[in-house]
């Protein structure tokens, strides 16, 4: 028999922080988002203190600092780094594994003659602990769903020792009674509700819940999360991760702009790494979206995209960034205060050199060039930590640029950064 | 972590002679996995200080610290003492572990004088700039 395990890291941009940090141990610690907005990360210390997720910097910068909370910008060239170690080292230790989010994943483990996964689980925690200084929590059961409710429950019943074989219980209903029907994988808020006006509260509830009355409401859907309640396998560990539908890149300004030249050179820089990300997972875009928009807050709301199909599929740089620019005139509005900005390469596909060749012969010689000269800057990019090299619209100086300005400089992939200690 | 990937121009010689030496190139020499067995769990760090003088570790020093290594006594070992990293030899008295410094000016440190003493990590490797 195969069980499954959801695994993911404990407070994990705070831990990551700790990892490599020792004066944070211990210590209440909260991570901000992007340009310093909101909290989105709390160590265990901090979320003692009723410090919630979510929470706008500037409202409660002067409780934080009454508390003694040490606040950092996000780094996520670390959690990145540290994720994909965590990544690796469970990789090693099981059959499958599905990487769900940068600090979560599903894999899939056997199972002999009903044994209690407990001490195996137990031992990767351990050896996660010492490789990486990171604690997980790991919830096992027969399949995905009921995995992630068994990590919830290791959260709940058992938070130091981080681990729940809800697989091998006996009372397997009084456990699926604790979890509330809003706290399921799959469930969003409006399902929630309408569940919750039929009288059905429970993960338990859910489970026996008329299979008619359900699939009308919710179909296939609702369909699978209730065959998975029941212990049934639906959901397969998906290795090879479902192609993405598209690769985004959009951000924040610290400032707002109003210039044409501002947008234009935002939208660039974007462009340029949304191309070497498509690059990084050999893939090829047929379709280019660009937008941008006000504030939420303000008063005089404006938000305008454009769409452009391309005729052939790319990821060369030189080609998006043309078109990115030339659409960035059509969602400009000189009266208006944009703070957000992004590009969306839509319409993925694997990327064919072949195809490309073939297709247009004559410019074979020339786009053999071109892609060797974009594989050379994609490589000394990589070997040297970003953007040595990039398009000459993408150096001028930017007053909009991210706000980071709690970020510890540390880092574990840039020898410039790395850590220094006093010995 | 990032290995080094392929030699970065790979341009093909389009005229000319082949080179006579094209069938005996093997790769380049590849200090990751020279110095790195394993990538998952070794960090880098530099060092400031001359606590670890006799043992060849000396001022501004990089050295590579692998976290899957469980000490043993005579290792090199990143040790968190009162919040901080430090880097000593790790040594065994009477079943007692402590923390001996390769510098006579340097006290050795005792467990019992400090309220929490955790190993990080093990150096296995420092690298040192000679010029």
């Amino acid at each position: 028999m195969n069980a499954i395990a959801l695994i993911d890291g404990n407070n994990f941009y705070a831990s990551c922080e700790q990892s490599i940090n020792p004066s944070l141990r211990n210590k209440p610690l909260v991570i901000l988002s992007n340009n310093d907005g909101c909290i989105i990360a709390r160590s265990a210390e901090a979320r003692i203190l009723k410090i919630r997720m979510g929470e706008p910097y500037f409202k409660i910068k002067e409780r934080l600092n009454k508390l003694g909370v040490i606040v950092l910008s996000s780094n996520y060239s670390l959690y990145g780094d540290m994720s994909k170690r965590l990544m690796n080292l469970l990789k090693k230790n099981c059959e499958k594994i599905e990487i769900y989010s940068i600090d979560e994943a599903f894999i899939s483990i056997h199972r002999p003659h009903n044994k209690d996964l407990s001490p195996w689980a137990r031992k990767l925690r351990t050896l996660i602990y010492q490789n990486l200084g990171l604690t997980i929590t790991i919830g096992i059961a027969e399949n995905k769903l009921r995995a992630k409710l068994a990590n919830k429950l290791a959260k709940r019943i058992n938070y130091s020792a981080g681990i729940f074989d809800l697989g091998i219980t006996n009372n397997k209903n009084s456990y699926l009674k604790k979890i509330n029907v809003d706290n399921i994988w799959g469930i969003g808020t409006q399902t929630s509700r309408w569940l919750r006006s039929k009288g059905i509260k429970n993960a338990k509830e859910l489970k026996d819940m008329n299979q008619h009355e359900l699939k009308k409401k919710l179909g296939v859907v609702g369909q699978r999360i209730q065959l998975e309640l029941k212990g049934y396998q639906c959901l397969p560990i998906e290795e090879k991760r479902n192609q993405k539908k598209e690769i985004r890149v959009s951000r924040s300004f610290s400032q707002p702009i109003t210039k044409l030249e501002e947008l234009k050179h935002a939208l660039a820089i974007y462009a340029i790494r949304a191309s070497e990300k498509m690059r990084a997972q050999n893939l090829q875009a047929s379709a280019i979206t660009i937008f941008t928009r006000t504030s939420h807050y303000s008063k005089f709301n404006y938000q305008k995209s454009a769409y452009k199909k391309l005729i052939e599929a790319t990821n060369d740089t030189n080609i998006i960034l043309k078109i990115v620019i030339e659409l960035s005139k059509e969602i400009y509005h000189p009266e208006y205060k944009l703070t957000k900005a992004g590009v969306l390469m839509q319409e993925l596909s694997e990327f064919t050199y072949f195809q490309k060749s073939i297709l247009n012969y004559s410019s074979k010689n020339k786009s053999d060039k071109e892609r060797k000269l974009i594989q050379t800057i994609d490589s000394l990019n990589n070997k040297f930590n970003n953007e040595v090299i990039t398009w000459g619209i993408a150096k001028k100086n930017q007053s909009w640029g991210m706000n980071r300005k709690l970020l510890s400089g540390t880092s574990i992939t840039d020898i410039e950064k790395i850590p220094t200690i006093i010995i | 972590m990032k290995k080094t990937g392929l030699p970065l121009l790979s341009f093909s010689v389009s005229a000319g002679f082949p080179s006579p030496a094209d069938d005996y190139t093997e790769e380049n020499i590849d200090l990751n996995e020279y110095l790195i067995q394993n990538p998952f769990s070794t960090f880098f760090i530099r060092v400031k200080g001359d606590s670890m003088i006799n043992s060849g570790i000396q001022n501004q020093d990089l050295i590579v610290v692998d976290k899957s290594i469980i000490a043993k006594p005579g290792d090199i070992v990143i040790a968190i003492i009162d919040e901080r990293f430090t880097v000593k030899r790790l040594e065994k008295k009477d079943d007692t572990f402590y923390l001996k410094a390769e510098n006579h000016n340097y006290p050795d440190l005792h467990l019992k004088n400090y309220s929490n003493m955790q190993i990080w990590g093990v150096v296995i490797y420092s690298i040192h700039n000679c010029r």
